[in-house]
């Protein structure tokens, strides 16, 4: 034993210190007439593979490279993609999509009626037990090829949301021939899809280089390549922006942004993104099981200052937990008004004695919630609450405090549904049994979300995720601090970049200046 | 033969350490977290059998004995498994192992570069103005946390003067940075002993010897009094080695460096049980390796211990 291991381990040795001495000699190629765009992103999505991810940083790599039936660009109007037109059949309980035809997949091989089919057999197959994505299109029964440029979804049930999520993550279209030619493995690394930039490497942990494909059916990048740098620490990656090694930064930190602001050489760009950040309420015991307690709370702070000074200003206030771009939000509900007085009266009311103790768990690598603890903290002693906020690792936060309902009286809950739909938020937040719900069992909740989600009608399910969102504005379920935008750092030197608000970044109206 | 003896004993050694550390990561892991909820924590949609379906996919409704040998006949037949994520666990430690050992290996280089000249100039001046600067710079570097002096010497060189790139490993330029960064933390530390060492040894009574016999100063210094230092130094650079590689963790993050220990704490953060696995084994082995090789180095310097 003791002998392989030392054989393995020299030959091992020999190996790393050949490919070390390989690696110092590989020195950047990329000095011809070439444009390519430099592109740093916080995360690396560990597999590029559509169906076996839900990370926000494949959105910015695969909206790249696949794309779905449906289309959803940076103002989040749904339009026609792979497919040109649907409508629903059968009492809506078939959906038939009319494919695009002419448009092949990078390799060469053409996209059809067969290639849908395959996509979701494989998704709801094997394959996508597997991944974390199957979940979400659970409501389609089944696929079924009605000639080489028709397909009809058979639906298990209705599924209101389910032509948004046709745009983006799981939905994304595949080839079949070259998956089952290359294997599963290899199309992780090296993925093909239909869109307008083709991955030619993936190294893990540092980068993905996207080449232009020739043969887009509309139109063509303006870049011939795109260089995607996974820069997790945020320094780093404001330090290769701000030296010109990076011409686009996504996830700029809230620290940074006057740093960004202040550089000539760099904008910032802002947009109202999917992510709202509240503190939900133990609802169950303790003293905020009383509706006048959480009130009080939610009077007591000043979201408008904690979005002013903490957050550069790049936050919009919330009055329930969405932003003003998801269905579902009702403009006419203003967040609760910063009240003190008000808010100590209301303690009085409920028998609170001043100097209580309560506390707030979040999860501890969110260094800017962190400090938005400690002023709501400040906020609560100025009515007589003493606050103790408690920090988790992050896995232990959602795995065991939440999902288990160990939290103190409060507790930070942040959540950005790329699809822009508050039933993403709102079921999981309210509905019974649901893993993020640990408290709050409420029949009138139950059938509101419900009968949202029974019916295509969107008038029904407007107002529907609008009576939620009232119910749980009236009864303080939450304390709705604010929608976190969505920041980019670019350089001047580019041009046509445009935002998207839901961290799916297109990069192909790019242009680089030199 | 005692040495062979000694090696075998020291691979046994090896051996046990590497199991105990790799079945305490395997067993404190699982108590953390659960893959499965990591995987779904973005998604609003799903159910208990879905969890269920994901976990029985990825192995973990096995017992943690039967994971644990799987994941050490894996070791053993050379293949590491499959990380849960993200494909083949042997090529994700291909291409991090050696930034990470290239890392290590040139910052020790740095770092000896300059303390051992450093520490003998101090020594043999001592009490001296250079000996004085030498003692002050070396505390001020032992004061600096290594991530700030990392990202002081990014907005210097980087930034303000735009010569070396940033961060990551694209060109040979990419290792000045980190590696000088981790190289003056290590010589803040080398630099004392070197000259301690020194002090020691030159004030002993071969050096008086030698100086007697009337060879040159140089001579003195370099064949008799550092070959003596050296032993102690070297037993230090082993054990230093220890700690570089927990250091190069937070390096590698400064400065993007595709390395071990980002991918360690990537699998960490995503409960990533078989990658995290071999990473730590991996390290855990490198570090009883470099303790064997310090062993052995001895008899190279010192005839006395390899006679014994």
């Amino acid at each position: 034993m003791s002998f392989t291991s030392k054989l393995s381990l020299k030959k091992g040795l020999t190996r790393s210190l050949l490919l070390a001495t390989a690696l110092c000699a590989v020195t950047p190629a990329v000095s011809f007439a070439e444009t390519i765009l430099n592109v740093a992103q916080r995360d690396d999505p560990q597999n590029l593979d559509p169906i076996d991810t839900f990370r926000l940083s494949w959105g910015s790599i695969g909206s790249n490279v696949f794309e779905g039936l449906v289309f959803r660009g940076e103002d989040l109007e749904l339009a026609p993609g792979l497919a040109t037109g649907w409508e629903f059949l059968d009492d809506e309980t078939r959906i038939r999509f009319t494919l695009r035809e002419g448009v092949t997949f990078h390799n060469g091989e053409p996209f059809n009626a067969d290639a849908v089919k395959y996509t979701f057999d494989r998704l709801l197959g094997e394959q996508g037990e597997q991944g974390p994505q199957r979940s979400n299109y659970t409501s389609i029964k089944e696929v079924v090829v009605v000639d080489p440029f028709t397909v009809d979804f058979l639906m298990e049930r209705p599924d209101p949301v389910l032509i948004t999520k046709l745009a983006g993550y799981g939905a994304m279209i595949v080839p079949p021939k070259y998956i089952e030619e290359v294997g599963e493995e290899a199309f992780d690394m090296k993925p093909v899809g239909t869109g307008p930039f083709m991955v030619d490497a993936y190294t893990p942990t540092v980068n993905v280089e996207l080449t232009k494909n020739d043969a887009y059916w509309n139109g063509d990048a303006q870049v011939d390549g795109v260089n995607i740098r996974f820069i997790a620490e945020d320094a780093t990656r404001m330090a290769e922006l701000l030296s010109g090694g990076v011409d686009i930064a996504l996830n700029i930190p809230t620290p940074s942004v006057d740093t960004v602001r202040e550089s000539d050489r760099v904008d910032l760009v802002a947009v109202d993104g999917p992510t709202v950040v509240i503190t939900r309420f133990n609802t169950a015991k303790g003293i905020t099981a009383d509706p006048r307690v959480r009130k009080a709370i939610t009077m007591a702070i000043d979201t408008n200052a904690i979005i002013e000074a903490i957050l550069g200003g790049l936050a919009s206030p919330i009055s329930s937990a969405q932003g003003t771009k998801s269905f579902g939000n009702d403009a006419t509900l203003t967040p609760y008004a910063y009240d003190p007085e008000g808010a100590k009266a209301l303690l009085k009311e409920a028998g609170i004695a001043p100097g209580t103790e309560i506390s707030l768990d979040f999860s501890g690598n969110d260094d800017t919630f962190r400090e938005v603890a400690q002023v709501i903290a400040a906020y609560l002693d100025m009515v007589g609450l003493k606050l103790n906020v408690t920090p988790h690792e992050r896995s232990v936060y959602t795995n065991d405090i939440i999902a288990n309902g160990k939290t103190g009286e409060m507790y930070h809950f942040g959540w950005g549904g790329w699809t822009f739909d508050f039933d993403n938020t709102a079921y999981l937040l309210y509905r019974s049994g649901e893993r993020f719900n640990p408290y709050i069992e409420d029949s009138e909740l139950d059938a509101l979300l419900d009968k949202q989600r029974a019916t295509y009608d969107t008038d029904v399910r407007r107002q529907a995720l609008q009576d939620v969102a009232g119910y749980a504005y009236d009864t303080a379920l939450d304390l709705p601090l604010y929608n976190l935008s969505t920041l980019y750092g670019v350089s001047t030197s580019v041009k046509g970049f445009v935002p998207a608000p839901d961290d799916r970044a297109r990069y192909m109206s790019v242009t680089v200046e030199e | 033969m005692p040495i062979l003896r000694f090696l075998i004993q020291r691979l046994l050694q090896a051996v046990l350490v590497t199991i105990a550390v790799t079945l305490f990561v395997a067993f404190a892991i699982r108590l953390t977290g659960d893959p499965a909820i990591m995987m779904t924590a973005q998604s609003s949609s799903v159910t208990e059998a879905d969890l269920d379906r994901i976990r029985e996919a990825l192995g973990l409704n096995q017992s943690f004995i039967k994971q644990y040998f799987d994941f050490v006949r894996n070791i053993l037949s050379g293949d590491l498994g499959e990380s849960f994520f993200r494909g083949s666990v042997r090529d994700l430690i291909a291409l991090a192992l050696p930034s990470t050992l290239l890392l290590a290996v040139a910052s020790m280089v740095v770092s000896i570069a300059l303390s051992i000249p450093l520490g003998i100039y101090a020594a043999v001046h001592k009490g001296g103005a250079a000996d004085q600067i030498i003692r002050v710079l070396s505390l001020v570097g032992l004061s600096f946390p290594n991530f700030w002096l990392g990202i002081m010497l990014v907005l210097m060189f980087s930034i303000t003067f735009p010569i070396l790139p940033a961060s990551g490993f694209s060109s040979w330029q990419s290792i000045l940075l980190p590696a000088t960064t981790i190289g003056i933390i290590l010589t803040a530390t080398n630099v004392r002993l070197v000259r301690t060492q020194m002090l020691e040894t030159l004030s002993s009574q071969y050096v008086m010897v030698a100086r007697a016999k009337g060879l040159s100063e140089k001579t003195v210094i370099y064949k008799h009094a550092l070959r003596n230092a050296a032993i102690s130094i070297v037993t230090f650079l082993g054990l230093q080695f220890g700690n570089l590689i927990g250091g190069l963790v937070i390096i590698e993050l400064v400065f993007n460096w595709p390395g071990m220990g980002t991918l360690s704490i990537e699998a960490i953060a995503q409960r990533d049980y078989p990658l995290l696995q071999a990473t730590v084994s991996i390290l855990a082995i490198m570090i009883v390796a470099v303790n064997l090789a310090v062993d052995l180095v001895y008899g190279l310097i010192d005839p006395r211990i390899r006679v014994a």
